[in-house]
């Protein structure tokens, strides 16, 4: 196990975004976060990383408890729907993260032949598409060497070509050790391309595990159904 | 393999980088030509009138100092600056990482919120030395006509200058982090700024302590500054409050802090930068930097008044808006309070315009008392005033001494080329400089 959360909690006024949210992160593996929209999976996210504070909870890595300001030295979270460094080129931001986040500087030219970065480079990043910004995105996530890598929505802006790719790429990511947490909204993608799953629906853990796994939560909870597929767990279980 | 470059140098980069990008600062750079032309030329043509061009009375100009006729009138354009323009190139090099999202993703390297602000803060001061080169480019111009140029003086004023700046900087940043929208923030800069002219407007028509808070505002520090005076007590005040902003943008910057504790922290940082003003208020030390020692009085009198060592108590009967009040401030007690040790002045007034309150018996009076003597005295000329407190400390008055009194540089030119350097080969300049380096970083 990487880390885990216990009982993470948060709300926005009356709100509850979060409640005793508990999982457990394991090395090396690519975990889905999959729930439905105002779940609170952005919110987990960006309490995780600390750059939201969260009302309570834990975040234990072997054992030891770290705090917000410390998160960074496990897991690096890559946000949705921004454009960071705007008016600088893509070559340039990507040279940024490598150098000021510590990643490998040897990482960078493959990750640009890996996301098809090359004829972009030259381009500022505010002028990128969707897609193309969020395969920058990925690549500066991919540069950062923490140990876990946080991804918010990353097919989202991809075609279903860009989305086999990029699900490959970061599978070869993760099998180099990299522990991969997704939060994706599209259940065929994550059931096709994740190795568990975490469940959020109402910012409340529904269930954890493996499609079997959940199929077998599913099952106890609803005896008269049968769940062959993530999407049937998913209905079921939130 | 890893860059051999610390962090803090990327994060250097990364704002100057965002700084040459931002269309902010490349307009105040451009603007800041004809903005210090216009003074300039305007300075050095009613410097020539006053000493004697175009059939002006010549002896007029004979105490004309160039900090006051020249300098101070061809600095002010940068005042303007950093009270109207300055502020939006803050906001936007502060603002701007966290509208695109950078913000979240550089709070995740580990380096403290402190760095982040300093980094950001380094290159916006660095951008305003930029900003400075128009008035700069003023000095060498007027030496080429011949006008004559005091060091100490000058970089007084650009410290000043600079010293303001820095204020506008930290508030700015710290208004942008507080602010979740850059609008938010540059009303809310903008207020802090008329709140500092309410406390001069106040000050005019109240006195007391809003005439002591008064002293501090940014407008006063550079006025001071234009005088050639270095106050250490606003030094440091200047300092401890640029020091708060900086601190108070620093831990709002901190996004993963609960709101609560961000602000408990802000109130800290505010109560001891608060506690730290004044105590700085008490700091006595102050130099006249100006070739004419215009705040101070002639040597040999402050000589004679270094032999007063007893507490020396002045009560006026002046109304805050008197005029007479505001002369005699600026003409003696000013120069007073920085030569002897002990002297307290106390303003007495039923009103604060006076215009009512002249028939009062008393009014216009002021008392001198020292060692159990006293003695009044109407008048608010430097040598009415030191003639008054020779006489009550029973000091004789020194000699005047003709060869310490300043005479001042009449200089009568017309501004040759500054029109051509200030409204065309600078504003050119900058939009060459624009297009070349927004298309050359890499």
């Amino acid at each position: 196990m990487l880390f885990e959360i216990e009982n993470l909690s948060k709300s926005f006024g009356d709100i509850v975004a979060l409640s005793d949210v508990t999982f457990q992160v394991r090395a090396g593996e690519v975990l889905g976060l999959i729930g439905p929209n105002g779940a609170g999976k952005t919110t987990l996210f960006e309490c995780l990383a600390g750059v939201l504070p969260c009302d309570g909870g834990k975040l234990r890595a072997n054992g030891e408890e770290i705090p917000g300001d410390r998160r960074s030295t496990i897991l690096f979270y890559v946000p949705d729907q921004i454009a960071p460094w705007g008016a600088q080129s893509l070559r340039w931001a990507l040279d940024y993260a490598t150098g000021f986040f510590g990643g490998r500087q040897d990482l960078r030219d493959e990750l640009v032949g890996e996301l098809d970065l090359g004829p972009l480079l030259r381009r500022p990043i505010a002028a990128l598409s969707k897609g193309q910004r969020k395969r920058a995105l990925l690549a500066i996530g991919l540069l950062t060497p923490q140990p876990a890598l946080l991804i918010d929505e990353p097919f989202d802006g991809l075609d279903l070509r860009q989305t086999r790719e990029v699900a490959a790429r970061l599978r070869a990511h993760a099998g180099r050790g990299r522990t991969l947490f997704l939060s994706i909204h599209q259940i065929g993608d994550a059931a096709r391309f994740c190795d568990r799953f975490v469940l959020l629906s109402n910012g409340r853990v529904r269930g954890e595990g493996t499609v079997s796994e959940l199929a077998s939560q599913a099952a106890s909870d609803h005896p008269e159904g049968t769940f062959g597929s993530l999407e049937e767990v998913f209905l079921a279980l939130t | 393999m890893r860059s051999h470059k610390p962090p803090f140098l990327w994060l250097l980069e990364k704002e100057f980088r965002d700084l040459a990008v931002s269309r902010s600062w490349w307009i105040l750079l451009l603007s800041m030509g004809p903005l210090v032309g216009v003074s300039f030329i305007n300075a050095v043509r009613t410097y020539g009138e006053v000493s004697g061009f175009n059939g002006t009375a010549g002896a007029v100009g004979e105490a004309m100092s160039p900090l006051i006729g020249v300098w101070a009138p061809t600095f002010s354009a940068c005042e303007l600056a950093a009270v109207f323009l300055l502020p939006f190139v803050v906001i936007r090099l502060v603002g701007g990482d966290r509208q695109n999202g950078a913000l979240k993703l550089e709070l995740q390297q580990g380096m403290s919120t402190v760095e982040l602000v300093l980094a950001k803060v380094a290159v916006a001061l660095t951008g305003w030395l930029v900003v400075m080169l128009p008035s700069l480019t003023a000095i060498p111009l007027w030496k080429s006509y011949g006008g004559s140029v005091y060091p100490p003086e000058l970089a007084t004023l650009v410290f000043g200058h600079i010293l303001n700046a820095g204020l506008t900087i930290a508030l700015g940043a710290a208004m942008t982090s507080i602010a979740e929208h850059p609008a938010t923030a540059a009303i809310l800069t903008l207020a802090v700024t008329i709140g500092t002219w309410l406390v001069d407007f106040f000050a005019a028509i109240q006195g007391g302590w809003w005439e002591r808070a008064a002293a501090y505002t940014p407008a006063a520090l550079v006025a001071e500054f234009q005088h050639g005076l270095v106050r250490l007590s606003a030094v440091l005040i200047a300092t401890v409050l640029i020091m708060t902003g900086l601190g108070v943008s620093a831990i709002w910057m901190r996004l993963g802090t609960p709101l609560l504790r961000r602000t408990l922290l802000s109130a800290c940082i505010v109560m001891a930068a608060a506690c730290a003003v004044f105590g700085c208020t008490f700091v006595r030390a102050s130099w006249d930097t100006s070739e004419s020692r215009s705040n101070s009085f002639p040597e040999a009198d402050e000589h004679a008044l270094r032999q007063i060592h007893q507490p020396l108590r002045i009560e006026v009967h002046l109304a805050p808006e008197d005029p007479r009040r505001v002369d005699l401030e600026r003409r003696a007690f000013s120069k007073l309070r920085r030569t002897l040790p002990d002297v307290r002045i106390s303003y007495v007034s039923a009103t604060s315009i006076g215009i009512f309150e002249q028939t009062a018996p008393g009014y216009g009076e002021i008392w001198y008392s020292l060692r159990g003597r006293k003695e009044m005295s109407r008048s608010t000329t430097e040598e009415g005033v030191l003639e008054t407190i020779y006489s009550v400390a029973g000091v004789g008055p020194p000699k005047e001494d003709e060869d310490a009194v300043y005479r001042g540089h009449p200089l009568a030119v017309r501004p040759r080329g500054a029109g051509a350097i200030f409204f065309y080969f600078w504003p050119a300049l900058i939009v060459l400089s624009a297009i070349f380096l927004r298309r050359s970083l890499p």
